[in-house]
């Protein structure tokens, strides 16, 4: 146990959001027991608020608890007053249930969701004073773990694990807990434990750089789900009932990572999940229901769903929310639907300013849907809509970045008409958010480079010069963040060390844009003698061996080749679930589409926004 | 409790949680009764709230068995529910740290946070600290005014707390009880009181030194009270026009 008094006297009263590092959340496990059979500290590399917020994390730690013999706890990333304050007096990093040190785990799991926490898992380990190579680690340390998207390419952080699990984390975690228990009770020696745990399907062992294929869960109603949410004090950004409704997109946008690596989809029944919904409303008390997938109004029984949540819970004061919403006039209708306010605005991610470039990455969005779909926003009360779109797209030109300024003014013009028919002209607004694109692992854009960061801060400045209109606002992504994360994204093992200099050096928070220091990061590389243009900036070849071919997520290289070739014809691909089946390869024994009712998806109009 | 619209209920804030902010645990109080199936009443508009209101905020680090809220009830749920019922289904639901203490009956006009006049907290101090202290308190207690600096929302200014301190006396266990102004007309934190006492005694921060007893020293609300129209006496809020008072464990 950490020295509470410590923590109480002298830690607590003097850093930012205390109630980040005091745990006792209703619905919190008990935690930590030395007669546990395996324990396990879940760990995210960001700030609490954040990690409380991800579903992922939530299944993991159920599955362990529900388990009597198991004791799962949490720990998240320090923020710098506190780290500083941990590190001046001694404190290690600890789990939030018990104030058990993280060294007295048997198993550590690192959740791995965004390439820009990288220095925190560092800074993490070092906190929890765990040698952070894994081939530096003994007897008594803990087993580090680590899961999620980015652990579909764990290379520049292989060194750090033991041990990385790829895919859903549902079946894995459980096969890793009690595999763990076994070897345990047998006396195992730390290293049999390791490379045990090595043999479990998905487990990828960093060591023997094996070949590994995803874990799936065939059948979501039938995978766990928790009954029970940790209700934070604080207020999380996602501070809500979180409905699994779907897993997986099949809209097949070629830049989309999670569009391919959760691969097929699969839904929930509806009896399923207003089983979910009751026990979740029931122990949180929370006041909103939220429907989350990468793209909730493709739901097959969406309307129903919504239909039957709302009348159930809006008389409860438990509001229904979709938090994506695709670019057509059913999804207004459904948001029609949930939202009672039409305050906060609507997104949509058209993501390309010209339909060439729509068609290149695949997103089956048109003009006139994005056009339909504002007018019946506007007309239903919006005044300001949200559109998202990427520049530095494989094969863009500056008429795609013009088209991008171009479709923005028109929405705003449509606006302008609808709200000035009943007198409010002035009230539309549109403001957008423009990122860069990453090249991603498993997609097929995973060969084509980043654009430099002189063609990005280029093409940012060119396209704010064409933004300045009253009533358009545009924000635009930080270019060296975007350029550190396709880094990382496409990079190998040769990033380990400079990730390792980078904490040395200070770097934490990174996705953070007040915590974010590129300048450090330029200093890593350099100290290294590396440059990270090799990795953000490199164009690969169809037959080169990428640093994350021996991570099979279950689509076929084949496939991804094709839809890279179609993409440069200009060719879009159809949607699996409305035409034939595109050929991606995810689809093999039990592992298969499920839908809870008939696709009536519109082949002109496309998923939302991964 | 048929004619009864507000239900006033006492709640606790244990150690466990002492460093929730009041927005959390105001928060955490609405799960509660949502969780309760409490049929409170909502405000009208795009974003309904239960309507709940607590009688004051209690600084982040505190421990409290005196935070007290006032809930309207929707109509149409009324009769249905005692006192007794709201208690037991609030104790059932709250979140670890919060006791719910006790539940009664009240008019709710004019409004709980309006007629709160004065607070009592417990500050647990150390022996060697307490031998300093002691001269200061009664020092304090014998003059007639006390210039010290107080933190308020816009920063640090003097004022003359003597005012708005009813009392000070040290408790049979060795830590220090005092009554301080609390609410919109005047208020003094607890905090602000024993660091000036610090300073009397020549100790505590100088000039631009931040001095934050609020870790060192265990400050526990024990009470909040109005003061009564007539003689100028301190009386709870769950004893002048309330009726059906329960309490847990009775």
């Amino acid at each position: 146990m950490v020295n509470k008094d410590l923590l109480v006297t002298d830690i607590l009263p003097n850093v930012s959001q205390p109630a980040r590092y005091t745990g006792h959340e209703l619905n919190a496990g008990a935690g930590y027991r030395a007669d546990a059979e395996a324990t396990l500290l879940l760990a995210f590399p960001d700030v609490y608020e954040v990690g409380m917020s991800y579903i992922g994390f939530k299944i993991l730690y159920d599955i362990v608890n529900s388990n009597p013999a198991w004791a799962a706890e949490r720990a998240f990333a320090p923020w710098p007053d506190m780290e500083a304050q941990m590190r001046q007096h001694g404190i290690p990093l600890y789990g939030l249930e018990t104030g058990t040190p993280a060294r007295h785990f048997d198993v550590l799991g690192f959740t791995l969701q965004y390439e820009l926490t990288y220095s925190n898992v560092l800074s993490m380990l070092q906190l929890a004073r765990i040698p952070a190579h894994a081939d530096k680690r003994g007897e008594g340390d803990p087993i580090v773990i680590a899961g999620g998207p980015c652990a579909s390419n764990p290379e520049p952080m292989a060194p750090f694990f033991d041990l990385v699990v790829v895919g859903d984390g549902e079946e894995a975690i459980a096969e890793i807990m009690s595999e763990t228990a076994r070897e345990k009770r047998q006396g195992a020696p730390r290293a049999d434990i390791v490379s045990r745990l090595a043999r479990i399907r998905g487990v990828y062992w960093p060591q023997a750089r094996n070949h590994v294929e995803r874990r799936i869960v065939t059948d979501l109603d039938s995978a766990e789900y928790p009954r029970k949410f940790v209700v934070p004090f604080l207020e999380a950004v996602h501070d809500r009932v979180a409905l699994e409704v779907m897993r997986g997109c099949s809209r097949g946008c070629r830049f989309c990572q999670a569009g391919m690596i959760y691969r097929p989809v699969r839904e929930r029944s509806m009896n399923n999940l207003c089983e979910l919904a009751e026990a979740l409303v029931g122990s949180s008390g929370y006041e909103e229901l939220s429907l989350l997938s990468l793209s909730s109004a493709d739901y097959t029984r969406i309307k129903d769903l919504i239909s039957k949540l709302a009348s159930e819970y809006g008389p409860q004061g438990v509001a229904v929310s979709l938090p994506s919403l695709r670019v057509d006039s059913f999804s207004i209708a459904l948001a029609r639907d949930v939202e009672k306010s039409r305050r906060t605005g609507l997104t949509f991610a058209p993501e390309a300013g010209t339909q060439r470039m729509r068609d290149i990455i695949n997103k089956g969005v048109t003009e006139d849907d994005l056009m339909a779909a504002a007018t019946d926003a506007f007309e239903s009360g919006w005044d300001q809509i949200k559109l998202y779109f990427m520049i530095g797209l494989p094969f863009e030109t500056l008429e795609d970045i013009d088209g991008i300024a171009a479709l923005s003014r028109r929405v705003l013009q449509l606006g302008r008409q609808v709200a000035g028919a009943r007198g409010k002209a002035g009230r539309a607004r549109v403001n957008v958010s423009v990122s860069s694109f990453v090249p991603k692992p498993h997609t097929p854009f995973q060969w084509f480079p980043q654009n430099t960061r002189e063609q990005l801060v280029q093409k940012q400045s060119y396209l704010k010069d064409r933004m300045r209109v009253r009533g358009l606002s545009a924000s635009f992504h930080d270019v060296w963040a975007s350029h550190l994360e396709a880094a990382f994204a496409r990079g190998d093992r040769r990033l380990a060390p400079v990730i390792e200099r980078a904490r040395d050096l200070g770097c934490r928070f990174d996705g953070w844009s007040d915590q974010f220091r590129p300048g450090l990061w330029q200093q890593a590389f350099a100290d290294l003698g590396l440059d990270s243009s090799m990795w953000a900036n490199a164009e690969y070849g169809y037959s080169d061996t990428l640093p994350w071919d021996h991570i099979d997520m279950g689509v076929s290289r084949a496939f991804l080749v094709r839809e890279a070739r179609r993409a440069e014809n200009g060719l879009t691909t159809p949607d699996c679930r409305e035409a034939d089946c595109s050929g991606c390869g995810v689809c093999r024994g039990d592992v298969r589409v499920r839908l809870a009712g008939a696709f009536a998806g519109n082949p002109s109009q496309g998923g939302g926004r991964a | 409790m048929s004619r009864a619209e507000t239900v006033r209920v006492r709640l606790g804030k244990d150690d466990e949680i002492r460093f929730v902010s009041h927005l959390g645990f105001m928060r955490a109080f609405e799960r509660a009764v949502r969780r309760a199936r409490i049929p409170v009443a909502y405000s009208g508009g795009y974003h309904p709230h239960p309507k709940i209101s607590f009688a004051t905020a209690l600084g982040v680090g505190m421990t409290s068995e005196a935070e007290y809220l006032d809930m309207e009830l929707d109509e149409a749920a009324l009769g249905h529910l005692s006192t007794r019922d709201v208690l037991e289904r609030l104790r059932l639901a709250a979140p670890p740290g919060m006791p719910v203490i006790a539940v009664c009956a009240a008019d709710g006009r004019p409004t709980l946070a309006s007629r709160i006049e004065w607070a009592s907290y417990c500050v647990g101090v150390h022996d060697d600290v307490r031998h300093e202290l002691k001269d200061a308190v009664l020092e304090f207690l014998s003059s007639d005014s006390a210039i010290a600096e107080v933190n308020t929302k816009s920063g640090q200014r003097r004022a003359d707390i003597r005012p708005l301190v009813r009392d000070i006396c040290w408790s049979s266990n060795g830590a220090l009880e005092c009554t301080l102004a609390c609410g919109g007309r005047a208020h003094l934190r607890p905090q602000d009181l024993i660091a000036h006492l610090h300073s009397m005694q020549g100790r505590g921060g100088g000039p631009g030194q931040e001095y934050e007893p609020i870790g060192r020293f265990c400050i526990h609300r024990t009470g909040l009270y109005f003061t009564d129209r007539e003689g100028g006496d301190l009386v709870s809020p769950m004893s002048v026009e309330c009726r059906d008072l329960v309490m847990a464990g009775s």
